[in-house]
Protein backbone atom coordinates (compact mmCIF):
# COMPACT_ATOMS: atom_id res chain seq x y z
CA UNK A 1 0.00 0.00 0.00
CA UNK A 2 2.42 2.25 1.14
CA UNK A 3 4.68 1.68 -1.84
CA UNK A 4 1.74 2.18 -4.17
CA UNK A 5 1.50 5.58 -2.70
CA UNK A 6 5.15 6.49 -3.27
CA UNK A 7 4.93 5.49 -6.64
CA UNK A 8 1.48 7.60 -7.31
CA UNK A 9 3.11 10.39 -5.61
CA UNK A 10 6.61 9.79 -7.82
CA UNK A 11 4.05 9.62 -10.69
CA UNK A 12 2.54 12.68 -9.57
CA UNK A 13 5.98 14.58 -9.47
CA UNK A 14 7.06 13.25 -12.64
CA UNK A 15 4.04 14.45 -14.52
CA UNK A 16 4.82 18.15 -13.19
CA UNK A 17 8.59 18.03 -13.90
CA UNK A 18 8.53 20.43 -16.99
CA UNK A 19 7.26 23.09 -14.76
CA UNK A 20 9.39 22.05 -11.78
CA UNK A 21 12.25 22.54 -14.52
CA UNK A 22 11.15 25.79 -15.80
CA UNK A 23 10.86 27.67 -12.01
CA UNK A 24 14.44 26.22 -11.07
CA UNK A 25 15.58 27.65 -14.28
CA UNK A 26 14.23 30.71 -13.98
CA UNK A 27 15.55 30.93 -10.34
CA UNK A 28 18.47 29.59 -10.91
CA UNK A 29 19.53 30.98 -14.85
CA UNK A 30 21.47 27.50 -15.68
CA UNK A 31 23.17 28.69 -18.49
CA UNK A 32 26.87 27.65 -17.96
CA UNK A 33 28.11 31.72 -17.40
CA UNK A 34 30.44 30.79 -14.46
CA UNK A 35 32.52 28.53 -17.24
CA UNK A 36 33.51 31.75 -18.33
CA UNK A 37 33.14 30.83 -22.17
CA UNK A 38 32.88 34.38 -24.49
CA UNK A 39 30.13 34.04 -27.14
CA UNK A 40 28.18 31.42 -25.45
CA UNK A 41 24.61 31.61 -23.25
CA UNK A 42 21.56 30.32 -24.74
CA UNK A 43 17.90 30.24 -23.39
CA UNK A 44 16.67 27.12 -21.72
CA UNK A 45 13.00 28.60 -20.58
CA UNK A 46 12.21 29.58 -24.16
CA UNK A 47 13.15 26.07 -25.39
CA UNK A 48 11.57 24.35 -22.82
CA UNK A 49 7.88 26.86 -23.23
CA UNK A 50 8.56 26.05 -26.82
CA UNK A 51 8.43 22.36 -26.46
CA UNK A 52 5.63 21.73 -23.88
CA UNK A 53 3.50 24.47 -25.05
CA UNK A 54 3.32 23.00 -28.23
CA UNK A 55 3.02 19.64 -27.02
CA UNK A 56 -0.13 20.93 -25.57
CA UNK A 57 1.12 19.04 -22.31
CA UNK A 58 -1.41 19.08 -19.43
CA UNK A 59 -0.06 20.38 -16.79
CA UNK A 60 1.99 23.27 -18.76
CA UNK A 61 -0.12 25.77 -17.00
CA UNK A 62 -0.05 29.40 -19.04
CA UNK A 63 -0.55 31.04 -15.65
CA UNK A 64 2.28 29.17 -13.90
CA UNK A 65 4.44 30.18 -17.06
CA UNK A 66 3.58 33.71 -17.25
CA UNK A 67 4.97 33.62 -13.05
CA UNK A 68 7.83 32.21 -14.13
CA UNK A 69 8.63 34.40 -16.41
CA UNK A 70 7.91 37.56 -13.61
CA UNK A 71 10.29 35.54 -11.51
CA UNK A 72 12.61 35.59 -14.27
CA UNK A 73 12.83 39.08 -14.52
CA UNK A 74 13.19 39.71 -10.77
CA UNK A 75 16.21 37.63 -10.83
CA UNK A 76 17.56 39.38 -13.91
CA UNK A 77 16.77 43.21 -13.08
CA UNK A 78 14.63 43.36 -16.09
CA UNK A 79 11.36 45.63 -15.87
CA UNK A 80 8.58 43.43 -14.47
CA UNK A 81 6.48 41.94 -17.29
CA UNK A 82 9.25 41.83 -19.82
CA UNK A 83 9.99 38.01 -20.03
CA UNK A 84 6.52 37.38 -18.68
CA UNK A 85 5.36 38.85 -22.20
CA UNK A 86 8.19 37.44 -23.87
CA UNK A 87 6.60 33.58 -22.54
CA UNK A 88 3.08 34.54 -23.25
CA UNK A 89 3.61 34.85 -26.82
CA UNK A 90 6.02 32.06 -27.30
CA UNK A 91 2.87 29.91 -26.35
CA UNK A 92 0.50 31.89 -28.09
CA UNK A 93 2.85 31.51 -31.16
CA UNK A 94 3.15 27.31 -30.47
CA UNK A 95 -0.81 27.29 -30.13
CA UNK A 96 -1.22 28.62 -33.58
CA UNK A 97 1.58 26.48 -35.50
CA UNK A 98 -0.72 23.56 -33.41
CA UNK A 99 -3.97 25.13 -35.53
CA UNK A 100 -2.19 25.41 -39.02
CA UNK A 101 -0.09 22.27 -38.72
CA UNK A 102 -1.47 18.88 -39.89
CA UNK A 103 1.57 16.82 -39.91
CA UNK A 104 4.56 18.22 -37.37
CA UNK A 105 7.58 17.96 -38.32
CA UNK A 106 10.74 18.88 -36.32
CA UNK A 107 12.63 20.69 -38.85
CA UNK A 108 10.03 22.68 -39.25
CA UNK A 109 9.29 23.42 -36.17
CA UNK A 110 12.85 23.98 -35.13
CA UNK A 111 13.08 26.79 -38.07
CA UNK A 112 9.70 28.21 -36.49
CA UNK A 113 11.65 28.03 -32.97
CA UNK A 114 14.28 30.22 -35.06
CA UNK A 115 11.62 33.01 -36.23
CA UNK A 116 9.55 32.86 -32.96
CA UNK A 117 12.82 33.47 -30.67
CA UNK A 118 14.33 35.86 -33.13
CA UNK A 119 10.82 37.74 -33.12
CA UNK A 120 10.57 38.10 -29.50
CA UNK A 121 14.44 39.33 -28.84
CA UNK A 122 13.72 41.71 -31.52
CA UNK A 123 11.09 42.72 -29.10
CA UNK A 124 12.59 42.69 -25.96
CA UNK A 125 15.62 44.07 -27.14
CA UNK A 126 13.25 47.06 -29.19
CA UNK A 127 11.13 47.44 -25.68
CA UNK A 128 14.09 47.98 -23.56
CA UNK A 129 16.18 49.89 -24.87
CA UNK A 130 13.39 52.41 -26.23
CA UNK A 131 11.10 52.50 -23.47
CA UNK A 132 13.82 51.85 -20.47
CA UNK A 133 16.72 53.47 -21.71
CA UNK A 134 18.87 49.98 -21.35
CA UNK A 135 22.54 49.86 -22.80
CA UNK A 136 22.41 46.44 -24.31
CA UNK A 137 24.44 44.57 -26.83
CA UNK A 138 22.90 43.38 -29.46
CA UNK A 139 25.95 40.61 -30.45
CA UNK A 140 25.03 39.29 -27.05
CA UNK A 141 21.23 38.70 -28.20
CA UNK A 142 22.30 37.31 -31.35
CA UNK A 143 24.69 35.10 -29.64
CA UNK A 144 22.48 33.25 -27.12
CA UNK A 145 19.43 33.37 -30.35
CA UNK A 146 21.90 30.87 -32.31
CA UNK A 147 22.50 29.01 -29.22
CA UNK A 148 19.17 28.92 -28.17
CA UNK A 149 18.19 27.51 -31.90
CA UNK A 150 20.81 25.00 -31.96
CA UNK A 151 20.66 23.35 -28.66
CA UNK A 152 16.89 22.99 -29.59
CA UNK A 153 17.07 19.81 -31.13
CA UNK A 154 19.11 18.35 -28.11
CA UNK A 155 16.90 19.58 -25.42
CA UNK A 156 13.88 18.21 -28.04
CA UNK A 157 15.23 14.82 -28.11
CA UNK A 158 15.54 14.69 -24.24
CA UNK A 159 12.34 15.74 -23.86
CA UNK A 160 10.41 13.48 -26.21
CA UNK A 161 12.45 10.74 -23.82
CA UNK A 162 10.78 12.10 -20.96
CA UNK A 163 7.43 11.78 -22.62
CA UNK A 164 7.82 8.79 -23.38
CA UNK A 165 8.80 7.52 -19.97
CA UNK A 166 5.61 9.08 -19.15
CA UNK A 167 3.27 7.84 -21.39
CA UNK A 168 4.98 4.12 -20.69
CA UNK B 1 -8.07 34.43 -51.15
CA UNK B 2 -10.28 35.65 -48.64
CA UNK B 3 -10.47 31.75 -46.89
CA UNK B 4 -6.85 31.77 -46.59
CA UNK B 5 -7.18 35.20 -44.72
CA UNK B 6 -10.04 33.71 -42.47
CA UNK B 7 -8.28 30.66 -41.94
CA UNK B 8 -5.48 33.19 -40.44
CA UNK B 9 -7.38 35.14 -38.34
CA UNK B 10 -9.08 31.70 -36.78
CA UNK B 11 -6.20 30.49 -36.17
CA UNK B 12 -4.45 33.74 -34.35
CA UNK B 13 -7.80 34.36 -32.97
CA UNK B 14 -8.10 30.41 -31.70
CA UNK B 15 -4.32 30.91 -30.59
CA UNK B 16 -4.89 33.68 -28.33
CA UNK B 17 -8.39 32.90 -26.79
CA UNK B 18 -8.76 29.33 -26.86
CA UNK B 19 -8.81 27.68 -23.11
CA UNK B 20 -7.69 24.04 -22.83
CA UNK B 21 -9.55 22.33 -20.29
CA UNK B 22 -6.24 23.02 -17.97
CA UNK B 23 -5.56 26.74 -18.58
CA UNK B 24 -7.54 28.87 -16.47
CA UNK B 25 -6.36 32.22 -18.30
CA UNK B 26 -6.40 32.61 -21.90
CA UNK B 27 -3.25 34.04 -23.50
CA UNK B 28 -4.50 37.21 -24.66
CA UNK B 29 -5.55 38.10 -20.43
CA UNK B 30 -1.82 37.04 -19.97
CA UNK B 31 -0.37 38.79 -22.68
CA UNK B 32 -2.39 42.35 -21.89
CA UNK B 33 -1.51 41.61 -17.91
CA UNK B 34 1.96 41.47 -18.72
CA UNK B 35 1.89 44.75 -20.77
CA UNK B 36 -0.02 46.22 -17.96
CA UNK B 37 2.56 45.22 -15.08
CA UNK B 38 5.33 46.20 -17.37
CA UNK B 39 3.22 49.90 -17.52
CA UNK B 40 3.17 49.75 -13.88
CA UNK B 41 6.24 49.20 -13.03
CA UNK B 42 7.64 51.80 -14.93
CA UNK B 43 5.36 54.22 -13.35
CA UNK B 44 6.85 53.70 -10.35
CA UNK B 45 3.57 54.17 -7.72
CA UNK B 46 4.47 53.27 -4.06
CA UNK B 47 1.79 50.47 -3.23
CA UNK B 48 3.87 48.98 -6.98
CA UNK B 49 6.76 49.55 -5.51
CA UNK B 50 6.21 47.73 -2.24
CA UNK B 51 4.75 44.74 -3.75
CA UNK B 52 8.33 44.49 -6.24
CA UNK B 53 9.72 44.78 -2.93
CA UNK B 54 8.25 42.02 -1.58
CA UNK B 55 8.46 39.69 -4.36
CA UNK B 56 12.35 40.35 -4.72
CA UNK B 57 12.59 39.29 -1.60
CA UNK B 58 11.03 36.29 -1.63
CA UNK B 59 12.60 35.81 -5.56
CA UNK B 60 16.23 36.26 -3.93
CA UNK B 61 15.96 34.34 -1.77
CA UNK B 62 14.56 31.20 -3.03
CA UNK B 63 17.29 31.62 -5.98
CA UNK B 64 19.75 31.70 -3.65
CA UNK B 65 18.37 28.26 -2.33
CA UNK B 66 17.67 27.59 -5.90
CA UNK B 67 21.14 28.12 -6.83
CA UNK B 68 23.15 26.27 -4.54
CA UNK B 69 23.69 23.21 -6.17
CA UNK B 70 25.26 24.96 -9.26
CA UNK B 71 26.99 27.31 -6.68
CA UNK B 72 28.55 24.28 -5.04
CA UNK B 73 29.65 23.24 -9.31
CA UNK B 74 30.43 26.50 -9.79
CA UNK B 75 32.74 27.06 -6.37
CA UNK B 76 34.49 23.20 -6.95
CA UNK B 77 35.07 24.71 -10.60
CA UNK B 78 36.97 27.84 -9.89
CA UNK B 79 38.65 26.13 -6.89
CA UNK B 80 40.04 23.31 -9.18
CA UNK B 81 41.25 26.37 -11.43
CA UNK B 82 42.64 28.31 -8.88
CA UNK B 83 44.82 25.07 -7.76
CA UNK B 84 46.87 24.97 -10.53
CA UNK B 85 48.08 28.54 -10.41
CA UNK B 86 48.19 28.45 -7.10
CA UNK B 87 51.56 28.53 -5.84
CA UNK B 88 52.90 31.18 -8.50
CA UNK B 89 49.80 33.24 -6.58
CA UNK B 90 51.40 33.01 -3.59
CA UNK B 91 54.63 33.80 -4.63
CA UNK B 92 53.08 36.94 -5.91
CA UNK B 93 51.03 38.20 -3.27
CA UNK B 94 54.12 37.47 -0.74
CA UNK B 95 55.91 40.22 -3.11
CA UNK B 96 52.99 42.39 -3.12
CA UNK B 97 52.32 42.11 0.82
CA UNK B 98 55.79 43.37 1.26
CA UNK B 99 54.90 46.02 -0.60
CA UNK B 100 51.76 46.96 0.41
CA UNK B 101 52.67 47.17 4.16
CA UNK B 102 55.37 49.54 3.54
CA UNK B 103 52.70 51.95 1.59
CA UNK B 104 50.11 50.96 4.28
CA UNK B 105 51.99 53.57 6.60
CA UNK B 106 52.47 56.49 4.31
CA UNK B 107 48.50 55.95 3.21
CA UNK B 108 47.66 56.25 6.44
CA UNK B 109 49.02 59.73 6.61
CA UNK B 110 47.74 60.68 3.29
CA UNK B 111 44.28 59.48 3.99
CA UNK B 112 44.02 61.78 7.12
CA UNK B 113 45.43 65.04 5.33
CA UNK B 114 42.60 64.12 2.47
CA UNK B 115 39.91 64.13 5.44
CA UNK B 116 41.10 67.38 6.65
CA UNK B 117 41.50 69.14 3.29
CA UNK B 118 38.06 67.92 2.04
CA UNK B 119 36.33 69.01 5.52
CA UNK B 120 38.17 72.29 4.30
CA UNK B 121 36.58 72.27 1.05
CA UNK B 122 33.26 70.63 1.77
CA UNK B 123 30.67 71.95 4.29
CA UNK B 124 29.96 68.57 5.80
CA UNK B 125 31.80 65.92 7.34
CA UNK B 126 31.34 62.53 5.95
CA UNK B 127 31.89 59.85 8.25
CA UNK B 128 31.81 55.93 6.70
CA UNK B 129 31.57 52.50 7.27
CA UNK B 130 31.72 50.11 5.69
CA UNK B 131 29.45 46.84 6.52
CA UNK B 132 29.98 43.39 4.99
CA UNK B 133 27.66 41.74 2.55
CA UNK B 134 27.50 38.60 1.07
CA UNK B 135 26.41 37.71 -2.34
CA UNK B 136 23.39 35.75 -3.05
CA UNK B 137 22.35 35.44 -6.53
CA UNK B 138 25.10 36.13 -8.43
CA UNK B 139 24.29 34.54 -12.10
CA UNK B 140 26.92 36.52 -14.78
CA UNK B 141 24.24 37.31 -17.14
CA UNK B 142 25.77 37.89 -19.99
CA UNK B 143 23.29 40.99 -20.51
CA UNK B 144 22.76 42.66 -17.67
CA UNK B 145 25.52 42.55 -14.97
CA UNK B 146 24.84 42.68 -11.48
CA UNK B 147 24.76 40.96 -8.44
CA UNK B 148 22.28 41.11 -5.29
CA UNK B 149 23.40 41.33 -1.55
CA UNK B 150 21.66 40.27 1.71
CA UNK B 151 21.65 43.70 3.31
CA UNK B 152 18.91 46.04 2.30
CA UNK B 153 17.35 49.10 3.42
CA UNK B 154 17.23 47.53 7.16
CA UNK B 155 20.60 47.88 6.93
CA UNK B 156 20.75 51.77 6.08
CA UNK B 157 21.91 50.85 2.22
CA UNK B 158 20.03 53.47 -0.51
CA UNK B 159 20.61 53.88 -4.38
CA UNK B 160 23.60 54.47 -4.95
CA UNK B 161 25.85 53.15 -2.09
CA UNK B 162 29.27 52.24 -3.21
CA UNK B 163 30.31 48.47 -2.75
CA UNK B 164 33.44 47.76 -2.42
CA UNK B 165 35.96 44.37 -2.81
CA UNK B 166 38.28 44.61 -0.18
CA UNK B 167 39.06 48.79 -0.95
CA UNK B 168 38.63 48.68 -5.06
CA UNK B 169 35.05 49.89 -6.11
CA UNK B 170 32.78 47.13 -7.62
CA UNK B 171 30.00 48.84 -8.10
CA UNK B 172 26.54 50.33 -6.83
CA UNK B 173 23.61 49.87 -5.51
CA UNK B 174 20.79 50.31 -7.85
CA UNK B 175 17.63 48.86 -6.28
CA UNK B 176 16.74 48.63 -2.20
CA UNK B 177 14.36 46.11 -0.60
CA UNK B 178 14.39 45.27 2.90
CA UNK B 179 16.92 42.42 3.54
CA UNK B 180 18.18 42.69 -0.25
CA UNK B 181 19.80 45.28 -2.96
CA UNK B 182 20.69 44.91 -5.93
CA UNK B 183 24.37 46.22 -7.02
CA UNK B 184 24.82 47.80 -10.93
CA UNK B 185 28.64 46.35 -11.86
CA UNK B 186 31.23 48.76 -13.29
CA UNK B 187 31.82 45.84 -15.95
CA UNK B 188 27.58 46.37 -17.09
CA UNK B 189 26.84 48.43 -20.32
CA UNK B 190 25.05 50.92 -18.48
CA UNK B 191 27.38 52.13 -15.91
CA UNK B 192 29.36 54.67 -16.15
CA UNK B 193 32.16 56.34 -13.80
CA UNK B 194 33.95 59.79 -13.38
CA UNK B 195 37.49 58.92 -13.07
CA UNK B 196 40.84 60.20 -13.22
CA UNK B 197 43.80 58.48 -14.84
CA UNK B 198 46.92 58.67 -12.84
CA UNK B 199 49.51 59.97 -13.19
CA UNK B 200 48.55 62.28 -16.59
CA UNK B 201 45.88 63.30 -14.25
CA UNK B 202 43.07 63.25 -17.11
CA UNK B 203 39.60 63.32 -16.53
CA UNK B 204 37.60 60.41 -18.56
CA UNK B 205 34.24 58.75 -17.86
CA UNK B 206 34.32 54.48 -18.14
CA UNK B 207 31.52 52.55 -18.91
CA UNK B 208 31.36 48.64 -18.59
CA UNK B 209 31.40 46.34 -22.10
CA UNK B 210 29.33 43.60 -20.71
CA UNK B 211 32.97 41.48 -20.51
CA UNK B 212 35.30 41.29 -17.85
CA UNK B 213 36.93 44.44 -18.45
CA UNK B 214 35.61 48.51 -19.21
CA UNK B 215 36.65 50.69 -21.81
CA UNK B 216 36.95 54.77 -21.79
CA UNK B 217 33.84 56.27 -23.14
CA UNK B 218 34.52 60.25 -22.72
CA UNK B 219 37.65 62.23 -22.20
CA UNK B 220 37.37 65.49 -21.22
CA UNK B 221 39.86 67.19 -23.88
CA UNK B 222 39.52 64.30 -26.51
CA UNK B 223 41.29 61.12 -26.79
CA UNK B 224 44.87 61.80 -25.91
CA UNK B 225 48.28 59.95 -27.21
CA UNK B 226 49.86 60.66 -23.78
CA UNK B 227 48.27 57.85 -22.10
CA UNK B 228 50.45 55.07 -21.16
CA UNK B 229 49.34 51.39 -20.41
CA UNK B 230 49.38 50.37 -16.88
CA UNK B 231 47.84 53.59 -15.83
CA UNK B 232 45.97 53.98 -12.85
CA UNK B 233 42.19 54.72 -12.86
CA UNK B 234 40.40 55.97 -9.32
CA UNK B 235 37.36 57.56 -9.07
CA UNK B 236 37.00 61.67 -9.46
CA UNK B 237 34.02 62.20 -7.24
CA UNK B 238 32.41 64.05 -10.08
CA UNK B 239 28.74 64.21 -9.97
CA UNK B 240 28.93 63.06 -6.47
CA UNK B 241 27.38 59.95 -7.47
CA UNK B 242 31.07 57.85 -6.46
CA UNK B 243 33.35 59.21 -3.50
CA UNK B 244 36.53 60.22 -4.81
CA UNK B 245 39.84 58.66 -4.60
CA UNK B 246 38.62 54.79 -5.29
CA UNK B 247 40.97 52.72 -6.96
CA UNK B 248 38.97 50.92 -10.00
CA UNK B 249 41.74 49.37 -12.41
CA UNK B 250 44.81 50.05 -14.67
CA UNK B 251 44.53 50.72 -18.10
CA UNK B 252 45.26 49.05 -20.90
CA UNK B 253 45.90 50.98 -24.31
CA UNK B 254 45.61 48.50 -27.23
CA UNK B 255 46.31 49.76 -30.58
CA UNK B 256 46.16 48.23 -34.44
CA UNK B 257 47.58 49.59 -37.60
CA UNK B 258 43.48 51.47 -37.85
CA UNK B 259 42.53 51.85 -34.05
CA UNK B 260 43.49 52.71 -30.89
CA UNK B 261 41.48 51.54 -27.77
CA UNK B 262 41.39 52.38 -23.70
CA UNK B 263 40.17 49.35 -22.09
CA UNK B 264 40.38 49.61 -18.22
CA UNK B 265 41.26 46.31 -16.57
CA UNK B 266 39.54 46.33 -13.13
CA UNK B 267 41.44 45.52 -9.93
CA UNK B 268 38.69 43.23 -8.98
CA UNK B 269 37.51 40.13 -10.47
CA UNK B 270 34.03 40.24 -10.44
CA UNK B 271 32.93 37.06 -11.19
CA UNK B 272 34.45 35.69 -7.98
CA UNK B 273 32.88 37.53 -5.31
CA UNK B 274 31.50 36.37 -2.64
CA UNK B 275 31.12 38.85 0.15
CA UNK B 276 31.80 42.65 -0.74
CA UNK B 277 31.79 46.06 1.47
CA UNK B 278 28.70 48.56 1.39
CA UNK B 279 29.72 51.96 2.34
CA UNK B 280 27.04 53.79 4.37
CA UNK B 281 27.91 57.14 4.79
CA UNK B 282 26.49 59.78 7.32
CA UNK B 283 26.84 63.32 6.27
CA UNK B 284 26.90 65.95 8.63
CA UNK B 285 26.92 69.56 8.17
CA UNK B 286 29.55 72.01 9.67
CA UNK B 287 28.45 75.19 11.08
CA UNK B 288 30.08 77.89 10.16
CA UNK B 289 31.63 80.37 12.63
CA UNK B 290 28.81 82.88 13.30
CA UNK B 291 26.48 80.03 13.35
CA UNK B 292 28.56 78.50 15.53
CA UNK B 293 28.07 81.40 18.45
CA UNK B 294 25.00 81.54 17.87
CA UNK B 295 23.93 77.50 18.00
CA UNK B 296 25.96 76.25 21.09
CA UNK B 297 23.42 74.54 22.58
CA UNK B 298 24.11 71.64 19.58
CA UNK B 299 27.58 71.01 19.29
CA UNK B 300 27.22 67.88 17.32
CA UNK B 301 29.23 69.32 14.00
CA UNK B 302 31.30 71.17 16.43
CA UNK B 303 31.92 67.12 18.15
CA UNK B 304 32.66 65.97 14.84
CA UNK B 305 34.88 68.49 13.83
CA UNK B 306 36.26 67.67 17.48
CA UNK B 307 36.56 64.21 16.82
CA UNK B 308 39.07 64.87 13.92
CA UNK B 309 41.45 67.21 16.11
CA UNK B 310 41.17 64.76 18.53
CA UNK B 311 42.16 61.64 15.46
CA UNK B 312 45.01 64.25 14.33
CA UNK B 313 45.97 64.46 18.26
CA UNK B 314 46.26 60.66 18.26
CA UNK B 315 47.69 60.18 15.39
CA UNK B 316 50.73 62.74 16.01
CA UNK B 317 50.96 61.11 19.66
CA UNK B 318 51.53 57.79 18.29
CA UNK B 319 53.55 59.15 15.44
CA UNK B 320 55.21 60.73 18.14
CA UNK B 321 55.60 57.59 20.31
CA UNK B 322 56.97 55.69 17.42
CA UNK B 323 59.90 58.02 17.00
CA UNK B 324 60.70 58.17 20.99
CA UNK B 325 60.78 54.34 20.88
CA UNK B 326 63.47 54.71 17.72
CA UNK B 327 65.08 57.07 19.64
CA UNK B 328 65.06 54.90 22.61
CA UNK B 329 66.94 52.28 20.41
CA UNK B 330 68.91 53.93 18.87
CA UNK B 331 70.47 55.45 22.55
CA UNK B 332 70.85 51.78 23.28
CA UNK B 333 72.66 50.69 20.04
CA UNK B 334 75.23 53.68 20.52
CA UNK B 335 75.87 52.87 24.60
CA UNK B 336 76.58 49.02 22.55
CA UNK B 337 78.53 50.39 20.55
CA UNK B 338 80.86 53.05 22.59
CA UNK B 339 81.70 50.48 25.64
CA UNK B 340 82.81 48.35 22.59
CA UNK B 341 85.28 50.83 21.26
CA UNK B 342 86.25 51.21 24.84
CA UNK B 343 86.75 47.78 25.84
CA UNK B 344 88.76 47.53 22.40
CA UNK B 345 91.17 50.65 23.55
CA UNK B 346 91.45 48.99 26.49
CA UNK B 347 93.22 45.97 25.19
CA UNK B 348 94.83 48.10 22.10
CA UNK B 349 96.99 49.86 25.09
CA UNK B 350 97.47 46.44 27.09
CA UNK B 351 99.14 45.00 23.88
CA UNK B 352 100.96 48.21 23.29
CA UNK B 353 102.39 47.64 26.94
CA UNK B 354 103.32 44.01 26.18
CA UNK B 355 105.15 44.64 22.86
CA UNK B 356 107.26 47.52 24.32
CA UNK B 357 107.93 45.47 27.52
CA UNK B 358 108.72 42.52 24.98
CA UNK B 359 111.37 45.38 23.12
CA UNK B 360 112.39 46.08 26.48
CA UNK B 361 113.15 42.79 27.32
CA UNK B 362 114.51 41.95 23.89
CA UNK B 363 117.38 44.99 24.37
CA UNK B 364 118.39 43.69 27.60
CA UNK B 365 119.17 40.21 26.30
CA UNK B 366 120.48 41.56 23.40
CA UNK B 367 122.79 44.01 26.01
CA UNK B 368 123.02 40.43 28.34
CA UNK B 369 124.75 38.51 25.79
CA UNK B 370 127.10 40.99 24.13
CA UNK B 371 128.26 41.95 27.86
CA UNK B 372 129.10 38.28 28.08
CA UNK B 373 131.17 38.71 24.75
CA UNK B 374 132.56 42.12 25.20
CA UNK B 375 132.46 43.07 28.66
CA UNK B 376 135.68 42.21 29.29
CA UNK B 377 136.88 44.60 26.85
CA UNK B 378 135.55 47.83 27.56
CA UNK B 379 135.57 47.05 31.80
CA UNK B 380 138.47 49.64 33.06
CA UNK B 381 140.87 47.37 35.10
CA UNK B 382 144.65 47.13 35.71
CA UNK B 383 145.23 45.55 32.40
CA UNK B 384 142.63 48.23 30.47
CA UNK B 385 142.86 51.38 31.38
CA UNK B 386 140.57 52.54 28.66
CA UNK B 387 137.66 50.89 29.90
CA UNK B 388 134.40 52.42 32.07
CA UNK B 389 132.72 51.71 35.04
CA UNK B 390 130.40 48.99 34.61
CA UNK B 391 127.07 50.64 35.34
CA UNK B 392 127.79 53.52 33.46
CA UNK B 393 126.38 54.59 29.88
CA UNK B 394 129.58 54.46 28.01
CA UNK B 395 130.27 51.13 29.08
CA UNK B 396 126.92 49.63 28.09
CA UNK B 397 127.62 51.51 24.66
CA UNK B 398 130.82 50.18 24.35
CA UNK B 399 128.98 46.80 25.25
CA UNK B 400 126.77 47.26 22.04
CA UNK B 401 129.10 48.27 19.67
CA UNK B 402 131.18 44.94 20.27
CA UNK B 403 133.77 46.16 22.47
CA UNK B 404 135.00 49.48 20.47
CA UNK B 405 135.98 52.10 22.17
CA UNK B 406 134.62 55.50 20.53
CA UNK B 407 136.24 58.34 21.97
CA UNK B 408 133.50 61.49 22.76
Amino acid sequence: MASLSSKNSFSKFYSWLPIFILFISVLNEFDFNYLGLDYFSFNFPFILIFFFSLKEFKHFDYLLVFIAGLINDTVVGLPLGISSLSYCLICAATSYLRNITIRPHLIKDWFYFLLIISLINSLNYSVLNLFFSYNLNLINYLINNFFTFLFYLFFVNIFNLYLKGLND
Amino acid sequence: MASSRDDFIIAIRSAFLKKSTQQKFSLLTLVFLSIFIILLSSLNFKVIKYLKIGINEIVYRSSFLVSLPENFLKDTFIGISDYTTFFNDYKKNKVELNKLKSNNVSSEIIEFENKELKELINDYISSSNKILAKIIVDHDSPFLKSIIINKGSKDSIKIGTNIYDQSYLVGRVIEVNYKTARVLLLSDLNSNVPVTISPENIQAIITGTGGNHGQIKYMKDGFSDNLTNQSIIYTSGTGAIFKSGIPIGKLKVKENELTKRFEVEFYSDFSQLKYVFAEIIVKTSIESSSEKDANIETPTPFNSKLKILEDELKIVEDTKLKFKEENENLKKEINILNSEILNSKKELSSQKKTIDQFNIDKDELKFLKLNLKYGHKCRKSFFNSKGFLVDSPEYKNCVLTKGRIING
